[in-house]
Formats: structure tokens, sequence, C-alpha cells
């Protein structure tokens, strides 16, 4: 498929929930049409959609790598509530970002794709070079660690949502 | 050990978008009928839609919008023929067509060149190229007599060779049967090795059995036969080398 100007925004989005940062994000992703131009220009096949994903992937996991580091650990999962919704509303863009971000990879990278509701199965399998069980474990633990993170952030009750402080 | 329909619900697409596989069809299927799965299901379904929303709303910084207005960002080349022809996928289904072609084509005027009894010639090349004079009952003569020996001692009738070469000096001759083309009288002369056959024609596709006086050519690994028609037997000179080999013979007693 070919890449226009209309799938740029998803890959800058793609950028900012891998490094959670608009700055970082914002390198990553002029580096990856700078360098997609170049070979367009050169005698190099004509980069695919999926080229500039790939390439984004790990300029993002190469900037990730710069500074301050998640301590890796086991984080606390809790079942999906029929609340997630309400909760969910209540964030920030930037929040989910940093919480994407502090993902280790490839889980990251596999929420962060999986989340921009681009590809197909097949196209995420193959950006991830994994396999459908790997990536079906890696997005359910994903999503109970968020219901996790929320349940301790935005409680809801009733109809109300309340951020950790009011409860 | 969740089964292969709960992987592959895990990682179900957030919205329904056509090119979804069967498997994961079947799965999600699968998942809304069934009222336990169907609600769990259903959650998880709420849930990541309403995480994409929010991805969906991720600002796109004024700086790097300034990028989208412009189409040309990536500029698709087009390309051009000299590059399509360098490009080396072509240049081997190009030679691969070329010799399938020049194969399909050799074997094409091969078979235009070929007569009934063109078969059988080919395969006493073999026999040619494969043995040795100690094989053949040694006589020396003149190739021509032999048209005599071959009746009185084998029974082989209008077993002759042709005036062309009926004044070689032979080495050896010897009748043997084969079983593709029965009664074969074999002849070694002294000129360069060449060896004579003289075998059964074979009938045409209507059973008739059509003399010819020309000479034809045969080849088969290095080997050449010229091959005459008459009276219902063949006659075919064999040499090592080309067509050309022979041609000077048989011109020469054409002159």
């Amino acid at each position: 498929m070919a890449v226009t100007t209309k799938n740029l925004p998803q890959l800058y989005r793609f950028c900012f929930l891998m490094t959670g940062d608009a700055t970082k994000a914002q390198a990553a992703f002029q580096e990856t049409v700078r360098e997609a131009a170049t070979r367009a220009a050169s005698d190099e096949p004509a980069p695919d959609r999926l080229w500039f994903f790939r390439d984004a992937r790990w300029r993002c996991v190469a900037l990730g790598e710069q500074g301050i580091q998640a301590e890796p650990g086991m984080l606390e999962e809790a079942e999906i509530s029929a609340t997630a919704p309400m909760q969910i509303q209540q964030l920030d863009p930037a929040q989910l970002a940093l919480w994407i971000s502090a993902a280790p990879e490839p889980q990251r990278s596999a929420l962060a794709l999986f989340y921009l509701d681009e590809f197909s199965l097949a196209e995420l399998l193959s950006l991830l070079e994994m396999k459908a069980g790997e990536l079906s474990e890696l997005i359910c633990s994903g999503r109970r660690q968020f219901q996790s993170w929320l349940d301790s952030t935005f409680a809801y009750y009733e109809g109300e949502t309340l951020d950790a402080g009011q409860v | 050990m969740p089964d292969k329909s709960e992987l592959l619900l895990g990682c179900a697409p957030i919205t329904d978008r056509p090119g979804t596989d069967r498997a994961m069809r079947m799965a999600i299927q699968g998942a809304r009928r069934a009222p336990k799965k169907a609600v769990t299901f259903g959650h998880q379904q709420a849930f990541d839609a309403a995480i994409a929303k929010v991805v969906r709303s991720i600002p796109v910084d004024a700086q790097i919008a300034e990028w989208f207005v412009n189409e040309n960002l990536i500029p698709v080349v087009p390309r051009g023929w000299k590059k399509i022809v360098r490009n080396p996928v072509v240049i081997a289904i190009a030679t691969a067509l070329l010799v399938i072609g020049a194969v399909v084509a050799y074997r094409i005027t091969e078979h235009l060149r070929d007569f009934p009894g063109a078969d059988k010639a080919r395969r006493l090349l073999s026999v040619g190229a494969s043995n040795r004079s100690v094989l053949l009952d040694p006589l020396q003569t003149d190739a021509g007599a032999l048209s005599d020996l071959f009746f009185l001692k084998h029974r082989l009738e209008h077993y002759d060779v042709p005036a062309e070469f009926a004044e070689f000096k032979t080495l050896g001759s010897r009748v043997f049967d084969d079983d593709e083309v029965l009664r074969v009288a074999q002849i070694w002369v002294k000129e360069k090795r060449m060896q004579f056959f003289l075998f059964p024609a074979e009938p045409d596709k209507q059973g008739k059995i059509n003399d010819f006086s020309d000479w034809r050519f045969v080849e088969l690994e290095g080997w050449t036969g010229a091959v005459t028609q008459r009276n219902g037997v063949c006659f075919m000179a064999a040499i090592r080398g080309g067509e050309k080999d022979l041609r000077g013979y048989l011109e020469k007693k054409k002159q």
C-alpha cells in the first residue's frame, strides 16, 4: 500500500505512544520521513506503509533507551471492568502515552501499534515479527495491567468518576 | 492454556474491518454467541475502543502538521524502463525465457527435419558412439561388396551400401538384433573411422513405407548420421563430427 500524507498523523501518534514525549516523537517521526524521502529519491525500492512504522519503531526504541528508564518489575493486574470506558474517558492522551512508553519491549510496540487501530492482524504480526499467541498474551496482560493502573488512578462509583485523591 | 480462538480474541480488531481472516471472524462470532464469553468480550471491546479513541485524540504538533500539507513529501519516482530492465529478477526471467525459447525452437526445427526412422537412426548413433571395433568380425573389402554377404549369410534383402560409400574399405562388420531397430547390419570402414548402419525402414503414420533418395541428417551427442532410404531399408553413414564432415562425401559423388 502506498504511503500518503494521510498515514503520517498516525505515524506521529505511534511515535508519541512509543516515546511518551512530544520532542522525542517529533525527532523519530522526522528522521523516519527524511529516510523515506532519501530512499524514494535514490535507486532503492520506495518504502511502503509498514516500512515507515518499522523504521519509526526502532528509532523510538533507541530514543527510549536514552534518559530515565522505567524499573523492570511485575505490574499488578486486574480484570477488565465494565466501567473501564468511563475511566478511560478521563485520560489525557499524554497519560496514556506515558503508560505505554513505560512498558517493556516488545509489549510497548505491540500496544502502540494495536491501539492505533490501523493494522490488520497479519500486518501487526509482520511488524512485530511475532506469532499471534505472543501478541495476544502481550495485549491481554497490557489490558489487565492498564485496568489495574486505571483502578488505582481513576476510581468510578455509580456514574461518578473520582481521581485517586478523592477516594 | 487458552485455545486458539481465545488467543485470537485477545488481539481481536478494535473496529470491524474488511479483510479480517476467517479464523478471527469465527473466534469473534463464537465469543458473541456464548453468553458468558460475550460479556467478557464486550468489556474488552469497549475497553479497546475507548483507548483507541484516546489515541485518535493525540494532538499533532503544529510543526509536524506542516509536513502533512506537502503531498510531495515522499516523491514517488516512476520506474523507468532502463531501471526495470536492469533489475536482476527481470534479467533472470528474460534469460530463462530465452533459453526455453531456444530449446523449444531447436526441438521444433529438429522435428520438422525428422523422418520416420529418425529415432531408430539416433539410437544407432548411440550404439556407434559406444562400441569398439573388436565387436565386429574383421573383414577387409569394399563396403559395396557386403550386400551379397548380408543376403547370403543373413538373408537380409536390399541391405545395399549406396554408391557414395560403396568403394570405402571396410575394417569389419556384424549383424545384430536390436529390441527397437530389429535386424541391423553394422560396417566399420577405414575412412575417418566411419560406421555404416543398415536397418529396416520405419512405416509412416498410415503404415506406408516411403523411400527417399536424398540424404537426411540426425545428430546425437557429437555424432552425425546421413540417412537415405531405398527398398524399405535405411542406410546411415555415421561419423563423429558435424553435418559438414559428411556433406563432403555426399557432394563428391554428385560431381
